[in-house]
């Protein structure tokens, strides 16, 4: 039973430093999922856990045992690649075995643990194959299924679905989600798909140059973004900001205002700002609606009609273009005036320094 | 595309011309093997009696069967610890070296351009001082020695383009750095151990520098270093030293015939990395 | 589940063995790996080459004692008149080992100018790489037949009315050296043909197409995109030959050995000769110092040229 404690972790190369200090701690059977853009540090940190890297500085304890020194092979830990690293001159079945052959386990345990990954993964039919002979999605499964045999105490998952076409991605997605509930093993998941991470996180940690920007559920991150960044990262269409000014405080929130906006714009909080404060108004494609007399003005310049919802980019001034989602199919056309307006609890308010207010 | 036709043409001439030029020594060497031992052939004439018998009189001559032996012996002294020894410094250098050692692999390469010629008198005095003068070993210690640059250079290329992935796989499903090479490392190299084995065995086979400098008695020398002592004790019979020089030709000729794709592939690669 | 128990042991074991820890563990590793080739290369090539150098500053018959001459002996290498023209039939045999099958080897390529496919190409190849794995000193041999009084050569010749032409030709003043250069020329046609063949496979045809379209001849073809396509082939070709020019012993040894007088004595045979028959060890060792430099003097600039854009 292994969970796993990251304190103070630190990476450098040379003079660069690449992971600034993680903090996390990750529970027994929990699914984490590290996102971020390329080069923020989370492979790196996965690597780390792998100990495939060097830790610099910190502690990393899995199942309440210091590894920093301790050998990949003897950390309890499995591991998918991104490119799946199938040992090209065996077959599926030695491929899923080579650890546990390694590790002197009997042939005929050996034989029962192999073939119980590959009914799990439905790939018994696979096991005489080479990986050459495999599809993307077939070395995927047995990159998994040699992870499964090892029984280790923590999985790790490097973009394990980044080389799938993306109907084979929503497919493999859905089937490592029921692979964590059957194992009930803990998983870490590194990705830069933020729809990858909120669709099998139990908890997303959300990284960015080397810090780590918030660590929460995948709703908290969602609902309640610690600062600009994760609330730019988090959700699809990007969340759209606007610069605004504190105009005055009400009973329901504050009020602020900008010469973008046509009219000020109510937003439901009003702690931790003073009038006159310049602030970075949040607010989600989807929390827009038309609103004839809503504080957001402009012409349509991009309409995209997906059938359940229409997309909508519109221009407010010269410089700034906001992504409205609007609920089913609407009757818009292109250079069309429209009005916006969104209900004060879906707007976020983030100070000049980026952080959530 | 009506260019092309002539075009082609041109081509099958040219490397006829060439296929030609290349089997015309070989002929030559035939027909004035067949002529009678001691006599004074013409360049290509065959022989009113073809004299057959010469092939086995040179058997004998050279002391063919013998010979067979010490070239396979000095071969077999070679090329697999050759092989072993730079499949594992292929691996060290190229998977568990960084930049800080990077000198060691350059000092080998260093080696890559040496003419033989430039170390053949000191290795002179260095074998006798180890005793091991006109014996095998005197020609095989030294040539392993000498084809490290080489075979060290062309395995470091080849685990280059290994992934690490696979290297990081292995160690995280147990494997020491000992087992990886053996069972994931060695297994995938094996198209550039067989390439590296073919050109260490033809450059083995037929090695001739080294035997005629540190070896005196022709049955403890390669292929080619005895066919030079035959040259110098049959040289004036030109029959009988056409059918020896092509009887030592047939065991490389006939292994290439053998396993010409790959001796084809070996050497196309060899020079082009070398 | 499996903590990794067992292997921790030995793992705290280890560690022990190796109090650096994981650092210094991989070093050890390491050069494990690398120690064998490395000594076997120590040994045999770099030991016997800083003697070369010691050598190469004494004055010494190999028997009695040696004397430090210091650079005298390189100063005679380099002034010598013999010796100066030894190290220029090496360079003249470059002509032929060189320019000759490069030259060739293109036009083949050129022409052909696709995969050699089918029972026609392997025959080829085949036949195309023989002088490549038999011995040198076989096509010494072989050639010293062809060049002799009565061999094919000179047989050719009187078949086409040039029967003054007619010579021994490695014993020939004037046609020993051209000749040991045919036979280079012989042995690396094939190998080179090959590699330029097999370079030619890989430039993309459309650029063939594109250069037509543009207006290209047959010779703006080879001139822009043959020749530049082929650039590490040739600088390959070049390399190796260069190599086996300079560094030439088999051929020369079997074929002349160096005669008449000197005019096909070559740097790697006069080492040899100075060294165990002359008894001059230190003169020798210059000479090899100074081959070796010869040599890498030589490649570096094809190195460079080959390097250039790729």
């Amino acid at each position: 039973m292994a969970g796993l404690k990251l304190q103070d972790v630190r990476k450098n190369f040379g003079a660069v430093e690449v992971i600034m200090g993680v903090d996390l701690e990750v529970e027994h059977g929990e699914f984490v999922v590290f996102v971020g853009p390329s080069g923020c540090g989370k492979s790196t940190l996965l690597r780390m856990v792998a100990g495939l890297e060097e830790t610099t500085s910190g502690r990393i304890e899995i199942g309440g045992r210091l590894v920093n020194d301790v050998e990949p092979r003897d950390r309890g830990v499995a591991m998918v690649f991104q490119s799946y690293a199938l040992y090209p001159h065996m077959s599926v079945y030695d491929n899923v075995g080579f650890g546990l052959k390694l590790a002197g386990t009997p042939r005929d345990e050996r034989d029962a643990k192999i073939r119980a990954a590959a009914r799990v993964l439905q790939m018994e039919h696979l096991l005489d194959r080479k990986p050459a002979q495999l599809s993307g999605g077939q070395r995927q499964r047995v990159a998994i299924g040699r992870a499964i045999v090892r029984e280790p105490d923590v999985f790790l998952f490097d973009e394990p679905l980044s080389n799938l076409d993306a109907a084979l991605r929503v497919d493999m997605r859905m089937e490592l989600s029921r692979l964590h509930t059957d194992l009930g093993a803990t998983m870490i998941y590194v990705t830069h798909d933020q729809v990858e991470a909120m669709t099998l996180a139990d908890k997303i940690v959300v990284l960015q140059g080397g810090i780590v920007q918030q660590v929460g559920s995948p709703l908290e991150l969602y609902n309640r973004p610690a600062n600009l960044f994760v609330a730019g990262f988090i959700g699809s269409p990007k969340m759209n900001f606007i610069e605004v000014t504190v105009d005055g405080t009400t009973n329901d929130g504050v009020r602020v205002a900008n010469s973008l906006l046509a009219s000020p714009a109510l937003v439901g909080q009003r702690q931790g700002m003073a009038p006159g404060d310049t602030l970075t108004l949040g607010v989600r494609p989807h929390a827009l609606q038309i609103d004839d007399t809503g504080p957001i003005g402009g012409v349509a310049t991009l309409i995209e009609r997906l059938g359940n919802e229409t997309i909508v980019r519109v221009r407010l001034d010269a410089a700034t273009e906001i992504t409205a989602a609007l609920t089913g199919q609407r009757e818009i056309a292109l250079g069309e005036p429209i009005r916006l307006g969104f209900d004060p609890v879906d707007a976020h308010l983030f100070a000049a320094d980026g952080r959530r207010l | 595309m009506t260019a092309a036709q002539p075009k082609a043409w041109l081509a099958r001439l040219l490397l006829a011309l060439l296929i030609t030029v290349t089997l015309l020594p070989f002929l030559s060497m035939f027909t004035a093997a067949l002529a009678p031992s001691g006599s004074y052939p013409n360049g290509l004439s065959w022989p009113d009696e073809p004299q057959w018998s010469n092939f086995a009189k040179a058997f004998e001559a050279a002391n063919m069967g013998q010979l067979l032996i010490s070239s396979t012996l000095i071969v077999l002294g070679v090329v697999p610890i050759s092989v072993l020894a730079a499949t594992m410094a292929g691996y060290g250098l190229a998977k568990l070296t960084g930049g800080r050692n990077k000198w060691i692999y350059l000092v080998f390469v260093a080696g890559l351009t040496l003419p033989f010629e430039a170390v053949i008198t000191p290795l002179y005095y260095e074998v006798r001082a180890f005793g091991l003068l006109n014996t095998r070993f005197a020609i095989i210690l030294p040539l392993i020695g000498l084809y490290m640059p080489f075979s060290v250079y062309w395995m470091r290329a080849h685990f280059l383009n290994v992934p690490n992935d696979l290297t990081e796989a292995a160690q995280l499903d147990g494997a020491t750095r000992w087992k990886e090479f053996w069972l994931v490392q060695v297994p995938l190299a094996r198209p550039a151990i067989m390439s590296l084995t073919i050109l260490l065995f033809l450059w083995t086979w037929n090695q001739f520098l080294l035997p005629v400098v540190l070896v005196r008695d022709p049955s403890l020398r390669t292929m080619a270093g005895a066919l030079g002592a035959f040259q110098g004790q049959w040289g004036t019979d030109v029959p009988l030293l056409c059918a020896g020089s092509l009887l030592i030709l047939t065991p490389t000729v006939l292994l290439f015939l053998a396993f010409q794709r790959h001796f084809v592939a070996a050497l196309l690669q060899g020079s082009v990395k070398g | 589940m499996n903590d990794g128990t067992p292997s921790g042991d030995t793992r705290l074991r280890m560690s022990r063995l190796f109090p650096g820890g994981k650092n210094q563990k991989a070093r050890a590793t390491a050069i494990l790996f690398v120690l064998p080739a490395f000594t076997a290369y120590a040994v045999f090539v770099l030991a016997p080459l800083v003697m070369s150098l010691y050598y190469s500053t004494l004055r010494w018959d190999g028997i009695g004692k040696a004397r430090f001459t210091g650079l005298a002996n390189y100063a005679t290498v380099l002034t010598d008149p013999d010796l100066l023209s030894i190290i220029g039939n090496a360079f003249e045999l470059v002509l032929y080992f060189t320019v000759i099958p490069v030259l060739l080897g293109l036009a083949v390529a050129s022409a052909i100018r696709g995969h050699m496919a089918g029972t026609f190409g392997t025959l080829t190849r085949t036949v195309l790489f023989l002088p490549q794995v038999i011995p040198l000193v076989a096509a010494g041999i072989a050639w010293s037949w062809m060049f002799a009084s009565s061999g094919l050569v000179n047989q050719a010749l009187t078949a086409v009315g040039l029967a003054d032409w007619t010579r021994g030709w490695l014993g020939d003043f004037d046609f020993a050296l051209p000749a040991v250069g045919i036979i280079g020329a012989w042995v690396l046609l094939g190998l080179c043909t090959m590699l330029l063949v097999t370079g030619i496979t890989k430039i993309d045809p459309s650029l063939y197409e594109a250069a037509r379209l543009d207006g290209a001849r047959p010779w703006h073809e080879f001139r822009y995109v043959t020749l530049p396509g082929l650039r590490q082939e040739i600088g390959v070709c070049i390399t190796v030959t260069v190599i086996s020019a300079l560094a030439s012993f088999d051929i020369v040894y079997i074929a002349t050995g160096g005669g008449p007088g000197i005019t096909t004595m070559v740097p790697g045979l006069e080492i040899y000769r100075l060294a165990f028959a002359h008894r001059q060890v230190g003169l020798a060792s210059a000479l090899a110092i100074v081959l070796m430099v010869l040599v890498l003097i030589a490649i570096t600039p094809v190195q460079w040229y080959a390097r250039e854009k790729k």
